[in-house]
């Protein structure tokens, strides 16, 4: 017995313990909470810092938050919706709308844009489960949710049509800078309530997929018809699904328009909007806890540092960034989950050892 | 057909509330019970312009019909047929009306290429890997026009004039592309009914295992209907060429449209495609006239989901390509 599976022994020891999923979890965001100063950490004369600043860390984390949202009702009901940009959009025009126009709180702003889209997935979930949409049926409809707002939005006055919201100072709705207002002088503080929100989403992903809600929901992917005839009333249960990622998608939103300081319905509405939102748990692996997370520290870096190093010719970071999509769906149709067994299955099979096949 | 719009007085929707939602459409009843002009003016244009709709959902409705893929490059595939339309008629100096062909044979090969690229090897994988990876493909193709081409909008330099009918005022070069648009589709239907490829993907389309079973070999209609597909958008994006000026993400817009017409028409159904083409055309035209904005796309959306839900196999639903 060679010490890597000693190592691995005493790994799947840990694993069985029931505090495990714990543990694990608190490494993960301690982790997290690390990063921003981790890569600024002098390696023989080069930081991370140079090419992977706050900003990527935050709008990856952004991703893995959206990501982490998608998986409750796609993941995991298996319902694939290709539209989470109205949710979203829901949640950056409803917080800016109320706290512009009306100079409401951005965090009860954001609550109301939750419970909005909420409204909104129940609506398109509804409609669509009632008539049984299924498939590709199903992820069109959902874009076509989408995509109906963008329009609606940019031609409605009230929402200052295409032109969109421009996040106002905190005096405006009378606070300072800080928690309270939502918004901060520099970044760091954005990268801890983004990362508050992953959080929270991760932790609640978890309660549902070790209750008798998750098992529902993981019957109604596997085969809902069987799960109907033993008694899941799947049509309930992919309603709960999809409020719940609405909601939570929707803060999503909700955070954006406080970082970044404007709106329009073609950046928060935009029809790459709903893939970005997913992309992460694709890659990563959905319907897994930390595939959402894995997929978005993977994918959105690609992404952002393909855009800040090829700035010379426009457009090729995204021929980098295509290449990059193709490729991982095609080698890794399972999701960067699946990597370590993968890996251990080709050490197996190096080694001539057939007995370990692929877990 | 922008300046049609414009030259007209604005309608009065002052006010907000719902009247700005009843007037237009008030207006339009008046304007029928006049019998104003400028509706059969309207219906031109929306005939001359679902035409063309009806061309650029042929080639997705019959890949999504016959391999169950939704591509999302397909949109791009009508620039590409834009652009080589307007290479070969501005560098070499050939006819644009040549050019079209030539464009259906780039995107033939390139179709098959992209198909044994990326969607043959995760044929059989979960939907949304193959949807990420046109849409891969999409990202790609599009930033590469966009860095040999600029993002600048191109224009084929094409003076067909346009001639008056009855009062009606026709653009030359809509009309050609309309003209196109059904001879492609007849001799599509046509290539699909009496020959025995057509008959091979009709088969594939209806049961791909069936059509295992009597010996078709499935992995070759793939690609090739991918490459006819294709080569479907690239006609489609060559006729949009001769009378419209675009740039490498004009796709965006005919894709979202497309999907509308693919599934308003029926899966897989030419018929559906030339009727939901039509429907779509006609809305953005009155749509145009009518209402503010782009409120138009609103009611195809509305339209679309009415569908989805209500007659998913759509219009004419159950034929086959």
């Amino acid at each position: 017995m060679s010490t890597l599976d000693s190592v691995r022994e005493s790994y799947q020891t840990f694993d069985d313990q029931r505090f495990a999923p714990l543990v694990k979890g608190v490494v993960l965001f301690t982790l997290l909470a690390a990063l921003p100063f981790i890569i600024e950490i002098d390696v023989a004369g080069m930081e991370l810092a140079a090419t992977l600043s706050l900003k990527v860390l935050i709008l990856t984390v952004i991703y893995a938050y959206t990501a982490q949202s998608w998986n409750i009702m796609s993941g995991y009901t298996g319902q694939f919706s290709f539209g989470h940009a109205a949710f979203f959009g829901i949640g950056a025009y409803a917080t800016q709308k109320l706290l512009v126009d009306f100079a409401i709180n951005p965090w009860l702003g954001m609550l109301v844009a939750g419970i909005i889209a909420a409204l909104y997935g129940l609506l398109i979930g509804a409609l669509s489960f009632r008539f049984n949409l299924k498939g590709h049926y199903f992820a069109l409809a959902t874009l076509a949710f989408a995509e109906l707002l963008r329009f609606v939005v940019t031609n409605m006055s009230e929402l200052r049509g295409a032109n969109g919201y421009f996040k106002p100072f905190p005096r405006d709705y009378g606070a300072e800078y800080g928690l309270v207002a939502f918004q901060f002088q520099n970044d760091l503080p954005y990268y801890y309530v983004i990362l508050g929100f992953l959080l929270v989403v991760t932790v609640i992903s978890w309660a549902i997929k070790n209750s008798w809600v998750g098992l529902y929901f993981f019957a109604i992917r596997e085969d809902e018809r069987a799960a109907a005839s033993v008694g899941v009333p799947s049509f309930r249960y992919k309603l709960i699904g999809v409020a719940v990622s609405a909601f939570f998608t929707a803060l999503g939103g909700a955070y954006w328009s406080m970082y970044f300081n404007t709106i329009r319905p073609d950046t928060v509405f935009a029809l790459f909007k709903n893939v970005e939102l997913l992309l992460p748990a694709v890659v990563g692996g959905p319907g897994t806890l930390i595939g959402p997370i894995v997929g978005s520290f993977i994918v959105t870096p690609v992404s952002e540092v393909a855009r800040t190093t090829f700035t010379n010719i426009n457009g090729l970071d995204r021929i980098i960034y295509g290449a990059f999509l193709v490729a991982i769906v095609i080698y890794s149709p399972r999701g960067v989950v699946s990597w370590p067994s993968r890996a251990r299955a080709l050490w197996n099979r190096v080694r001539g050892d057939t007995e370990v096949s692929e877990r | 057909m922008r300046h049609l719009v414009t030259s007209v007085a604005p309608l009065p929707l002052q006010g907000g509330g719902l009247g700005r939602f009843i007037d237009p459409f008030a207006q339009f009843l008046t304007d029928v019970a006049n019998m104003e002009p400028v509706l059969l003016q309207l219906l031109a244009f929306g005939l001359l312009l679902g035409g063309v709709y009806a061309l650029t959902a042929l080639g997705l409705t019959m890949i999504f019909g016959v391999m169950d893929v939704i591509n999302f490059a397909h949109g791009v595939f009508l620039v590409v047929g834009m652009y080589t339309v307007w290479l070969v008629s501005t560098t070499v100096g050939i006819s644009p009306f040549v050019g079209i062909p030539i464009a259906a044979v780039v995107l033939f090969v390139l179709g098959i290429g992209v198909h044994i690229l990326t969607v043959e090897p995760i044929i059989e994988a979960p939907q949304q890997n193959q949807l990420i990876a046109t849409l891969g493909v999409l990202l790609i193709i599009q930033s590469a026009i966009e860095i040999i081409f600029t993002p600048d909008p191109q224009q084929v330099e094409l003076s067909l004039g346009s001639v008056q009918v009855g009062g009606v005022f026709i653009p030359l070069g809509q009309f050609y592309a309309l003209l196109i648009a059904l001879g492609t589709m007849l001799g599509v239907r046509a290539f699909l009914n009496r020959t025995d490829l057509g008959r091979k993907i009709r088969g594939t389309a209806d049961n791909r295992d069936g059509a295992r079973y009597v010996g078709i070999n499935v992995p070759q209609i793939n690609y090739l209907t991918f490459g006819i597909g294709a080569a479907l958008a690239g006609v489609a994006g060559g006729s949009i060429a001769l009378f419209q000026r675009f740039d490498p993400f004009t796709g965006e817009t005919y894709l979202i449209n497309a999907f509308v017409i693919v599934i308003l028409g029926g899966l897989g159904s030419f018929p559906g495609a030339f009727v939901g083409g039509l429907i779509v055309g006609m809305i953005q035209v009155f749509g145009g006239y009518y209402l503010p904005g782009t409120t138009s796309q609103v009611l195809i959306f509305l339209l679309f989901i009415g569908t989805l839900l209500v007659k998913p196999e759509g219009l004419f639903g159950g034929a086959n390509a």
